[in-house]
């Protein structure tokens, strides 16, 4: 047997190139369908996970999805913007906890997300260096964006424009980073956190500019009226916000109608929760309320049903390609007739020979099958970083 | 004969996906609460003016732990914390407000707004407008102004007692093991605020319409509620006035000629005598926004009352007579 296991091993090492195609193409066929369903069943808790963490979402009517994107995932457009009145009125039901989300700018590649200190709570987030935000212009970063920028509390990020052809928009604000989050393997990694006011103060809504009484700002003032002055565009707003400075910004009018992209609202048991989204029924109801794990399981059954038709499709292949190997295998046997019959002259079995042929095939289907499972292996322990890579890069 | 060769891989994935099946630290907790920690420590209470820290301390008792971060020498209403002790307000279980625009800098604050507790929003329809504010227009927003309200709510008993009142409530939703022991920490400091009022009133009833000074804008609720005819100027105890203030007082003094000054603090020998020479009165009504160097808020508002009838007591009697 040992013999029989030496001269089949001797043929597919001569044979090295045919070999290499036949396991080559028998790995790939076995890999692809495994691979596709593990990274698959990856990339479904991944979304899923961030979702059903997340009891409910309040935002402007509009795409639920755009909504779950981006107050989970801090992707996709800006959804239809709701006010913080919002946030608000939730807080008055006591029947849950809102926690506001501004999603909306960005500087460079990351995404700001303006809310409470709520949210570090909820997402059990820690401050691994410095600390967290307590005034207006400081930010927290995720831990990607600050091992990417490679800085950290003490050093400073700038917003970025909305359009590089807004010339009259809001001038980029240059924020002190006061403190990096350890790593949470979630989208949090790349977002820099900011005061939901700071947002405002990036958007303009929120400012800081020159004593319109003192001297020195008599050359913006326009007019004077009694108690009433009205300022020139030459004002000097502030695009930095310092301890020198910070006692100058202030809000015009009530929190209320200032924007916001979504709220996360935290509902105290179950009852609660339902209550809320009773809420959100009413026909003239102005914004929606959206259970992320439905919107995300809603879009992961077309992923799904994709996948159901691509693995369909490999099957397929498959069995062609495991007809095509069985072709070689056949016509493999045909031209090495006259090297079967050398092998009977000079004495082998029926048996010796047959076993000799089942021994390739098998050793070839073997390096196949187990080289598949390798990548599946592999793919199973890295393609979280790799689905993270891609889904959150 | 697939499905035996998909049986090892089968297995493969298998063993792999149970690997890799504990997620991020920290994912499955989300969004609940602890409910294990059952050792009572007591609740870290910032406050952001001392009358809401005695209120904390008087009705929390042993199961509160009340920190008032600013420094002794300044007005809270005109201090901001910086962002170290921002960071320490953070940090606590309850940060209790004075509302009504008190604190300026919260509005510039990071401060979780579940742990905001607005003591006299319940009584919002009691503040005072400030009438001074100017407005002014720029950029697309069009015409605004910095307005606000009289901060200093708790020179009306009435209004102390609703602050106290929401104190006692919001301890009682933080910690409802003890919220019969912090209704009756209450229920004293309430009688004892309304023993207050009354002597307030019949001081104020003494005093009836006769025209009043106030040193400084900050008496206006004490005005309001004891029905006093008070207009107020913008001195300061330990500064001299200069000469346009002087004047300006005079001024004041015809259309409204006033017998009695309150003021936040002593004010100076010079100034003292000067305004008797004007037939003015000096006494002191300690608001008591900051910790007073001896005693506590209620010694300090009872010596207040002191005062006030003291001053009041020789011109009633003349009256009388």
């Amino acid at each position: 047997m040992k013999d029989t296991l030496y001269l089949a091993w001797r043929y597919l090492a001569h044979h090295r190139i045919k070999t290499a195609i036949l396991v080559g193409s028998l790995t790939l066929i076995t890999f692809l369908p495994v691979g596709l369903n593990v990274i698959v069943g990856q990339s479904a808790r991944e979304l899923t996970s961030r979702a059903e963490a997340t009891p409910l979402l309040v935002g402007a009517k509009g795409s639920p999805l755009e909504l779950a994107l981006n107050s989970l995932y801090f992707e996709s457009d800006t959804p239809t913007l709701t006010t913080y009145s919002e946030a608000v009125r939730i807080e008055e039901t006591s029947l849950a906890t809102p926690i506001p989300l501004y999603v909306r700018f960005r500087s460079r590649d990351y995404s700001i997300v303006g809310t409470t200190l709520e949210y570090f709570d909820f997402r059990g987030l820690e401050v691994a260096s410095g600390r967290s935000m307590a005034v207006l212009g400081e930010c927290v970063l995720g831990s990607r964006v600050a091992a990417d920028l490679g800085v950290g509390p003490g050093d400073t990020v700038v917003s970025s424009p909305e359009s590089v052809f807004d010339l009259a928009g809001v001038y980029p604000l240059k924020m002190q980073v006061v403190g990096v989050l350890g790593p949470s393997y979630t989208a949090d990694d790349g977002a820099i956190f900011v005061d939901l006011k700071t947002t405002w103060v990036i958007q303009g809504l929120v400012h800081g500019h020159q004593d319109m009484d003192a001297p020195e700002a008599a050359s913006g003032v326009l007019k004077r009226e009694g108690d009433t002055i009205t300022a020139n565009a030459s004002v000097v707003q502030y695009n930095e916000i310092t301890p020198d400075n910070v006692d100058s910004f202030h809000f015009h009018g009530g929190m209320d109608g200032y924007p916001i992209s979504g709220v996360i609202a935290v509902p105290h048991d179950q009852k609660s929760g339902t209550i809320l989204m009773g809420r959100y029924e009413a026909d003239d109801e102005i914004s929606q309320i959206v259970q992320p794990a439905t919107v995300m399981n809603d879009l992961l059954g077309t992923i799904l049903t994709i996948r159901e038709f691509v693995i369909a499709a490999l099957l397929l292949v498959a069995i062609a390609t495991l007809a095509t190997a069985a072709l070689v295998f056949l016509l493999s046997l045909r031209l090495r007739r006259r090297e079967i019959d050398t092998m009977s002259k000079i004495g082998g079995s029926r048996l010796s020979i047959g076993t000799l042929l089942v021994s390739e095939i098998v050793a070839v289907l073997l390096a196949g099958v187990l080289l598949a499972g390798l990548l599946t292996v592999l793919t199973a322990q890295f393609g979280e970083e790799l689905i993270r890579a891609l889904l959150l890069g | 004969m697939k499905s035996r060769l998909y049986l090892p891989i089968l297995a493969m994935f298998l063993i792999a996906s149970g690997c890799a099946e504990s997620g991020p630290p920290g994912e499955e907790s989300q969004g609940t609460q602890d409910s294990g920690s059952q050792v009572l420590e007591p609740l870290s209470i910032f406050t952001t003016n001392y009358p809401l820290a005695y209120f904390a301390e008087r009705i929390g008792g042993g199961e509160v732990e009340v920190s008032f971060p600013a420094p002794g020498d300044v007005d809270p209403a005109y201090w901001a914390p910086d962002p170290e002790v921002i960071a320490d307000y953070q940090q606590a279980d309850l940060i209790l407000l004075n509302g009504a625009g008190y604190e300026k800098w919260l509005e510039r604050a990071s401060l979780p707004a579940s742990k905001l507790v607005d003591t006299s929003v319940a009584v919002a329809s009691s503040y005072i407008p400030l009438d001074q504010g100017v407005v002014h227009t720029h950029g697309p927003e069009g015409e605004h102004s910095h307005k606000g309200w009289v901060f200093t709510t708790w020179l009306d008993p009435m209004i102390a007692i609703a602050q106290a009142q929401a104190i006692q409530e919001a301890l009682s939703a933080a910690r409802p093991e003890a919220a019969a022991d912090f209704r009756v920490a209450f229920e004293g400091l309430q009688a004892d605020l309304l023993v207050l009022d009354a002597q307030l009133g019949e001081v104020g009833a003494d005093f009836g319409d006769r025209p009043v000074l106030f040193s400084h804008p900050v008496y206006q609720y004490l005005d309001e509620h004891l029905g006093l005819n008070g207009k107020s100027v913008h001195w300061e105890p330990g500064d001299m006035p200069t000469e346009e203030m002087w004047n300006e007082l005079s001024t004041l003094l015809q259309s409204h000629p006033a017998e009695l000054m309150i003021w936040e603090g002593e004010p100076l020998e010079a100034v003292k005598s000067r305004l008797a020479g004007l037939g003015l009165q000096t006494v002191v009504y300690n608001p008591c926004g900051n910790a007073p160097e001896s005693g506590d808020f209620g010694s300090v508002m009872l010596q207040n009352l002191a005062n006030l009838e003291a001053a009041v007591e020789p011109e009633a009697a003349d009256t009388d007579g």
